[in-house]
């Protein structure tokens, strides 16, 4: 706004002459649309302005340049059209396009690879310093890889058919490891997924090469492509440097490589290791060779992957199983270590009351008997269809990107855009440590992106959907992050794509008892109840209400199940288990705050669904769960009756909330009051009394953002445009980092749009506001620059 | 910018459990957030408030606020600006400013503001006119205007349907939300002509309290239907002056108030409810008592009121009784009525029986005109329900 306001001077002291230049310019471009306006009015209308533009003369043309320029009220002619909409699904479609077009690039690069070309100089500079980075670290793998590979080998003679798998594997990992293959490592460069290893190393080495292209840094296109995204974002110095950092890049990379497994390791709360991936889970047979004597490879022990490997190399191409076997050497070294300590009693003693009664989940029928078949183990193998695994992937391996530095570009310039420095995947430690940075930062796209690497560490990469692999409590968690942060950006249809593996949450190997070796004892679901929930209300976002609704119904059946179970002195899934009084009492509380988290999400859909009836039901229900929020939702019925614009019913839910609120005293209860009498005059058209009640909650509590932002909006109701637009400003300035959110910027554009012709400038100081304080998950639809 | 009221914003929720990954890490971005509500943030609704995005929907009987701003983007003080807002319908043209009164100057990056209400009375195309009239410091006149269109739609739709048994009438009208968002029905009320009283039929009195037949459910989704009824009972100075209703009746209008998001209103009064009175012709038969349930084969009572519709002819009328399959008349067929004037009524009591069971209709009723030698026949007056003489002792 400021260098609106100078810009605004400088133009004063510019000569005369550049505002004839204007005009002349303008006048053409009003003559078209004058010739619209006139097509827009009736034949009276015309004649009518025909009388009445007799005394413009001279100065015709100058008045339609300022016509031109007052152009302040839009009206749309057709009601139904909105921008917003039609710049949604542009954008979705964009998403697609461009993840069809990585497709077929990948399928390019497959033919590429086939030939050994190394075709075109693009290509060759990515290779060689990438060679010299894969000798550093392929060496220290190699060596690794090699103890690994004994292991199966010496297992047993039963997985006969699974060795050769192994060593036909092995045998392209030999070559793309041994040092200077040019070859190999021209096999190795195009890999289509997006690994950990391949994007650092495009990262470092890339970077000076494509930074002049100024190449649209929105979305990949193709793999080779990839690392130029990161590049614009990659001004962290930590990473972009010279030659001599490689070696201790290298070394990073080896680092991310044990941290991958730590981090999957530090967050389960059990003592057992989990397994991450089938390669991983290669010393497994050992273990599992007693039990699966004489079986064939296809049985369905915890690595049922074992019979499907070579299935593999044609999905997802022979180089995939370099970035497999990377990470998991760790694993394999610690569950040969831990594989003697298998002690059921011991085991069933540690698994702990709170994993218990937070795992705890009703598997249905079929898959409960599945699941005793693998705990009894009746019968030597377990067939299990392949339907029944869960088998995700990653769908899409990058959509990092940061709109915000993309408008910098397109409305401030490159030099302005440089500025935008915000943590990306790259910038932090590759682990729950780094992720967790990146969501408090709200750097959520990155935050997905690194969720997508540590899966693509864990073998559930791209294009890995729907192979076999193993599950943990872990790898659940970082899906369960991930999903939700798509949903968080608004990114439903990719969150459905990469939900859609994990079918309706209840397949037999998403539960503990799937893994008796991996996790002797534990019982329950690897799901994280929040996982449930997400993946119930995600279809209500995507236009399929009923079936969220379904899914939260099964939700609560389970939860109410459980609670009876309790209840009846049972453990929560209906076992004998002894618990002692206070753990039950702990247990029905989680429980029944879980059950009040289900009918909250019901309310929220029906809500959605405009079945006001029902949602109101639902929220009083939520009302008894969680009886001190009652204040709070009572206010939001009433709310709800407002918009449906019964004031009657709203007051009466207003005058309950005072009631309730009568009793306790303090801050918030008396600023809950003043806001919903401010509702109620809104609702009776009543603005100046609505502004009135609205400033004295800001009496009160002067950095309170919705009072501020109502009483802003109540002002433009009163036709106070300007004075709303100071309160907003006012707002921003005060506390940007607390009120940038979306709601009041789309205010605040709208009323610059309002107020001038001119307000691109303003919306741009917003977006520099907003590069400021803002992470890369800022939704910039608000600032409508579009 | 058109006003319409302003919209809540909603957030999406996305919790975890302290044990998850990101530990109470969402809890917080949502705490954090301030479009959420401060201690039950998983409530999707939230209490920001957002201004309207795009012009939207108007439909008739809503009113039209918009803002008009005249902002002087030049760097040049003007005077004597005057800004006139008016309203081109199809058939008129309205002015909607608050003021007609010049403003002495306006500075740069000031602007004059106004907002204009208009309750919109009119469907079809709607024209706001914004002219804007001032001088320039060389003092030059300067003068532009600008057009925007809009579309006024219907917002309810309703039909009614009559219909009348003896002198009532029901009316039965058919209120449907024809807009995509869901509709509060604050008022329907059927404002009778001067010749009826009206008596709503659409609460049921329980215990002294009067409940909604519509139940909790106050608003109309989009395209449902309601069904209003009510009962129109000619005055009595009207009723007894037959001959006065008939022809083309005014029965009254419906005076429609609705309102939607934060309270906008809108409200619709129908023309008038117009009513064709059934056509009697000169004569009209209508009945006065008839029993519900009937015994099979026992005779029973009706009471019928004849009445001469014609202007000044007295009629000389003549009862003729056909029997059907299952009505049986008792009497004597044929015979005479006696002198009837305009506008007089003679009652008449017939006894009749039924052989049938079941629900039976009442017909075979003939006058005779014995002047004009015309004939009126009455088929299907009424329905009584015929049952077995045990069923109705026991």
């Amino acid at each position: 706004m400021e260098s609106n306001e100078s810009k605004a001077k400088d133009a004063k002291s510019t000569s005369d002459e550049d505002d004839s230049g204007d005009i002349v310019q303008q006048k053409t471009r009003e003559e078209i649309l004058f010739h619209e306006e006139t097509i827009d009015l009736g034949g009276d209308e015309f004649e009518s302005e025909g009388n009445e533009t007799v005394s413009e003369d001279s100065n015709n043309f100058v008045d339609k340049l300022n016509e031109q320029m007052m152009e302040s009220v839009i009206i749309s002619d057709s009601p139904n059209n909105s921008e917003d909409d039609t710049g949604e699904l542009g954008c979705l479609q964009e998403i697609v396009e461009q993840m069809e077009a990585k497709d077929n690039q990948k399928t390019q690069d497959e033919v590429d690879k086939e030939e050994f070309l190394s075709n075109g100089s693009e290509t060759e500079h990515e290779e060689t310093p990438k060679d010299v980075s894969e000798i550093g670290t392929d060496d220290q793998e190699e060596s690794i890889q090699e103890a690994v590979k004994e292991e199966p080998k010496l297992g047993n003679s039963v997985h006969v058919e699974t060795k050769p798998n192994n060593t036909d594997e092995s045998k392209p990992e030999d070559e793309i490891l041994s040092p200077g293959t040019s070859k190999s490592s021209s096999e190795a460069e195009p890999i289509p997924v997006c690994t950990i290893f391949s994007q650092a190393n495009n990262v470092n080495t890339q970077q000076q090469l494509f930074l002049p292209d100024g190449f649209e840094p929105q979305m990949v296109k193709s793999p080779s492509f990839s690392s130029i995204i990161e590049t614009p974002v990659k001004s962290n110095p930590q990473v972009v440097q010279p030659s001599p950092s490689l070696s201790k890049f290298f070394g990073d990379t080896v680092s991310t490589n044990t941290l991958a497994s730590d981090f999957f390791d530090s967050f389960t709360t059990s003592n057992f290791i989990s397994v991450s991936n089938p390669n991983a889970s290669s010393s497994v047979p050992e273990q599992m060779s007693s039990l699966s004597n004489g079986g064939d490879s296809s049985c369905a022990s915890p690595n049922p992957a074992f019979s499907v490997r070579n299935g593999r190399p044609e999905a997802g191409g022979p180089p995939s199983s370099v970035e497999i076997t990377q990470s998991p050497q760790p694993f394999s070294q610690i569950q040969a270590v831990f594989a003697g300590s298998d002690d059921p009693f011991a085991t069933a003693l540690n698994m702990s009351e709170l994993d218990r009664r937070n795992d705890a989940w009703l598997p249905s029928e079929e898959t409960r008997n599945v699941l005793i078949s693998v705990a009894t183990q009746q019968y030597s193998t377990v067939f299990i269809d392949k339907e029944n695994l869960t088998m995700p992937g990653l769908k899409f391996d990058n959509i990092q990107g940061d709109a915000v530095k993309d408008l910098m570009l397109r409305f401030l310039g490159e030099q302005a855009a440089v500025k935008r420095q915000v943590l990306n995947a790259n910038s932090v430690e590759q682990s729950f440590v780094g992720l967790k940075q990146l969501i408090s930062s709200k750097n959520w796209r990155a935050a997905v992106d690194l969720c997508g690497r540590l899966l693509t560490a864990h073998g559930q990469g791209y294009k890995k959907s729907g192979l076999p692999t193993n599950h943990t409590t872990d790898s659940l968690q970082l899906w369960f992050v991930r999903l939700a942060l798509l949903v968080k950006l608004n990114l439903f249809q990719n969150a459905e794509m990469e939900f859609e593996p994990f079918g309706n949450l209840d397949q037999p190997d998403l539960y503990y008892e799937y893994y008796p070796h991996v996790y002797p004892g534990r019982k329950g679901s690897m799901v994280p109840f929040s996982m449930r929930i997400l993946h119930a209300e995600l279809p209500q976002y995507l236009g399929n209400p009923q079936e969220s609704l379904d899914r939260l119904h099964s939700m609560k059946i389970i939860c109410a199940k459980i609670l009876e179970n309790l209840e009846q002195g049972l453990a929560e899934d209906g076992s004998m288990t002894n618990i002692t009084q206070e753990n039950r009492q702990a247990s029905v509380q989680l429980w029944r705050s879980r059950l009040g988290r289900v009918m909250y999400s019901m309310a929220n859909c029906l809500l959605m669904m405009k079945d006001y009836v029902l949602a109101v039901d639902a929220y009083h229900t939520v009302i008894k769960c969680y009886p001190q929020q009652e204040p709070q939702l009572l206010s939001g019925i009433g709310r709800i009756f407002l918009q449906i614009g019964d004031i009657k019913t709203a007051e009466k839910y207003f005058q309950d909330v005072e009631k309730v609120t009568h009793k306790l005293d303090g801050l918030q209860s008396q600023i809950m009051v003043l806001m919903n009498r401010a509702f109620l005059h809104l609702g009776q058209n009543n603005f100046a009394e609505a502004h009135r009640f609205f400033t004295e909650i800001l009496r009160i509590d002067s950095s309170n953002a919705v009072a501020n932002n109502n009483a802003a909006v109540c002002l433009l109701y009163l036709g106070k445009l300007k004075d709303s637009l100071r309160q907003l400003e006012g707002m921003v300035q005060q506390d940007p980092k607390h009120y940038l959110h979306e709601s009041v910027l789309f205010n605040l554009t709208t009323m610059y749009e309002l107020e001038s012709s001119r307000s691109m400038q303003k919306k741009q100081a917003l977006l520099e506001a907003v590069a400021i304080k803002e992470g890369d998950s800022f939704n910039t639809q608000c600032l409508k620059l579009g | 910018m058109r006003l319409t009221k302003p919209t809540l914003f909603t957030n999406i929720p996305v919790t975890c459990e302290e044990r998850d990954l990101p530990g109470n890490l969402f809890n917080q971005l949502m705490k954090d957030d301030p479009s959420t509500v401060k201690g039950a943030e998983t409530l999707m609704l939230g209490e920001m408030l957002t201004l309207p995005q795009n012009f939207g929907n108007i439909f008739l009987g809503e009113t039209f606020s918009s803002y008009i701003s005249v902002h002087n983007d030049s760097n040049q003080v003007v005077k004597d600006i005057l800004v006139k807002a008016d309203l081109q319908t199809s058939s008129q043209r309205l002015n909607l400013s608050a003021s007609s009164a010049a403003v002495a100057e306006l500075k740069p990056d000031c602007c004059i503001d106004d907002v204009i209400h208009h309750e919109v009375k009119e469907i079809g195309t709607h024209i706001l006119v914004c002219a804007v009239s001032y001088t320039m410091q060389t003092g030059e006149k300067m003068y532009f205007r600008k057009f925007f269109k809009f579309q006024v739609l219907h917002e309810v739709f309703y039909s009614s349907d009559l219909s009348s048994v003896t002198d009532e009438v029901f009316l039965e009208a058919q209120i449907q939300n024809i807009t995509t968002s869901p509709m509060f029905m604050e008022k329907v009320s059927l404002e009778p002509s001067m010749m009826y009283n009206v008596a709503e039929l659409n609460t049921v009195d329980t215990a002294g309290e009067s409940e909604s037949t519509f139940g909790s459910r106050t608003y109309l989704q989009p395209m449902d239907t309601r069904q209003y009824l009510y009962c129109l009972k000619p005055k009595q100075e009207f009723a007894e002056k037959a001959g006065v209703i008939k022809g083309v009746t005014v029965i009254g209008k419906l005076d429609i108030v609705w309102k939607t998001n934060l309270g906008e209103r809108g409200r619709l009064q129908t023309s008038q409810l117009q009513r064709m009175a059934p056509g009697y012709g000169d004569v009209r038969l209508s009945l006065e008592t008839i029993p519900d349930t009937v015994n099979l084969e026992e005779p029973f009572d009706i009471t019928c009121k004849i009445t001469n519709c014609s202007s000044e002819r007295t009629m000389d009328l003549v009862l003729e009784m056909c029997n059907t399959n299952s009505i049986h008349w008792c009497g004597v067929s044929g015979r005479q009525l006696g002198k009837l004037h305009p506008s007089s009524s003679l009652h008449l009591a017939l006894t009749l029986l039924s052989s049938v069971q079941g629900l039976q209709s009442v017909s075979g009723l003939r006058l005779t005109d014995t002047f004009l030698k015309r004939t009126y026949e009455y088929d299907d007056i009424a329905q009584v329900c015929v049952v077995s003489s045990e069923v109705k002792q026991s």
